[in-house]
């Protein structure tokens, strides 16, 4: 199995070191790109697909930001191999489905990662820790701009970058951090956030319901439009507002703490009580009782934790990650196994 | 409640967006959900929208149904309606008539202001300064700053002269 080395470290961006990192877990920014004479590549015979990875591998490998990345043929790697990228944010559901002349660039810490011939030519991506969107947008321009000194970029003044999908032309921007709102949601304030998020011009996303109560914790807040606006209008209305929830989640965490503490200590408590004591676990509930810990080292409730060790483990105990580390493909129930003893493992290093 | 991708298993992972207002639903079975990548990682990621969209029908103008096909890649309107996705950078060209409101009903505008190739062709740079000037042009007429206009209007017959030669 390839990228065993990869999985034994996290990627730089889940370290938490971010500002607003306790309610901020990631933030990012992706660009689409096309190349001019080339057809799209959901439209392209195999060898257009050839041709536009051609040069831009060639690009790649002048590149200063990404002459030392790995270039990942998709076309050979295993559907596990595949879900590890899924997981790790390096790849789209859709680039999870392979097929030749399809690939992954991304550089060591996967801060700054390139998908080949996904629905564009080109999906360039930053990633950082926490609130740092402006930070993001800096890299991810400089290295576009070394990227177009070598490639024709499909461009028109009236359109701008010209993309697959038309609601991605023009900056060919998507901007996005990624919040943990529990106390939101405890207040059952959350749907207001939302609906009011989403009238200033920007897309709030969830997951909710049963089953999927841990996920149902976390949000992605992105622009919608990307055609009309200066690319740092976008960034900055996205940080805004994002610096805005930050806010009405600290807000609605002391008012969590004021309302009921012993309550909230119970829950913090039992979820820490399980993960060190469980021998088999399921990711499902592994993701609830994290987002539990999460809160808990929010609200100072767990003196010695820090937000760092609760995003690695949100990380590796996903099935393909485990997998990939132990080396092999694993049953359900020993990943449950697994899983467990990681967790007891990472957390008794911590008291 | 059934799954909206297979219409067969109960749908039992829910998905929320909510643009403009607009709330929009997605309800997936264990299954299916699994194979859209939202399974059991911890968050189903940035590849949502993109899953989205897919779902979001386009309309076809009926005087396009068997109509043009793109020069640059024979694609016709029509299928790029079906797919959502267009066939190649032409097609912005060729298609310019029908993508315009489109675009317009997505964005709410259809002049990009954002960033410019640098390495890109003089006309884009000549281009975004025409367009800039017209803009302040409207504005000054509009506010009756005819000082202001007649200087904008001259700039923009010396700007339009010199992309000529």
């Amino acid at each position: 199995m390839r990228f065993q080395a990869m999985a034994n470290v996290t990627s730089r961006w889940v370290k938490g070191d971010g500002p607003e990192a306790e309610v901020v877990f990631s933030c990012r920014v992706r660009l689409a790109r096309n190349l001019e004479d080339f057809p799209f590549p959901l439209w392209a015979e195999e060898s257009k697909l050839k041709g536009v990875s051609e040069k831009v591998i060639n690009a790649i490998e002048k590149s200063k930001y990404l002459k030392n990345a790995h270039i990942i043929d998709m076309a050979e790697l295993s559907s596990t191999e595949r879900r590890f990228l899924l997981e790790r944010h390096l790849i789209s559901v859709e680039f999870t489905k392979g097929g030749k002349y399809r690939f992954l660039t991304t550089e060591k810490e996967e801060m700054l990662s390139l998908m080949i011939n996904e629905e564009d030519h080109l999906r360039l991506q930053t990633i950082f820790s926490g609130l740092q969107l402006t930070e993001a947008w800096r890299l991810i321009d400089r290295v576009d701009d070394e990227l177009e000194e070598r490639l024709d970029y499909a461009f028109l003044p009236r359109y701008g970058y010209l993309t697959a999908c038309p609601t991605n032309t023009g900056t060919g921007m998507r901007a996005s951090c990624m919040l943990h709102l529990p106390a939101l949601v405890a207040v059952r304030k959350i749907n207001d956030i939302l609906k009011g998020i989403s009238q200033l011009g920007l897309v709030a996303r969830g997951l909710y319901g049963e089953g999927t109560e841990a996920q149902g914790e976390f949000f992605q807040v992105s622009n919608q439009l990307t055609l009309g606006l200066k690319e740092e209008e976008i960034i900055d209305q996205v940080e805004r507002v994002t610096h805005q929830v930050v806010e009405q989640e600290k807000r609605a965490r002391e008012a969590l703490l004021k309302r009921n503490v012993i309550q909230i200590k119970n829950e913090v408590g039992r979820a820490y009580g399980i993960l060190t004591g469980a021998h088999l676990i399921s990711s499902q509930e592994t993701l609830e009782l994290l987002s539990k810990l999460r809160l808990g080292i929010g609200l100072k409730l767990l003196p010695g934790f820090n937000i760092q060790i609760l995003n690695e483990l949100f990380f590796l105990i996903t099935p393909a990650q485990l997998q990939i580390r132990e080396g092999r493909e694993l049953t359900s129930l020993s990943r449950d196994q697994l899983r467990a003893k990681l967790i007891r493992e990472k957390l008794s290093k911590v008291r | 409640m059934l799954c909206q991708v297979c219409k067969k298993r109960e749908a039992n992972v829910h998905f929320k967006e909510i643009i403009g207002g607009e709330v929009r639903e997605l309800h997936l079975c264990d299954i299916c959900a699994k194979e859209k990548g939202w399974g059991e990682s911890f968050f189903p990621g940035f590849s949502l929208p993109e899953l989205m969209l897919g779902l979001t029908k386009l309309e076809i103008p009926p005087s396009l149904e068997k109509g043009p096909q793109c020069s640059g890649c024979g694609i016709s309107y029509e299928e790029i309606i079906k797919k959502g996705k267009l066939g190649c950078s032409l097609c912005y060209q060729n298609f310019r008539e029908y993508l315009d409101p489109l675009l317009e009903k997505i964005h709410g505008k259809v002049y990009h202001s954002g960033k410019i190739p640098k390495e890109g062709r003089k006309e884009d740079k000549l281009d975004r300064k025409v367009y800039e000037l017209r803009k302040k042009l409207e504005e000054a007429v509009r506010k009756e700053e005819y000082e202001k206009a007649a200087q904008f209007r001259d700039e923009l017959r010396e700007l339009e002269k010199g992309g000529r030669r």
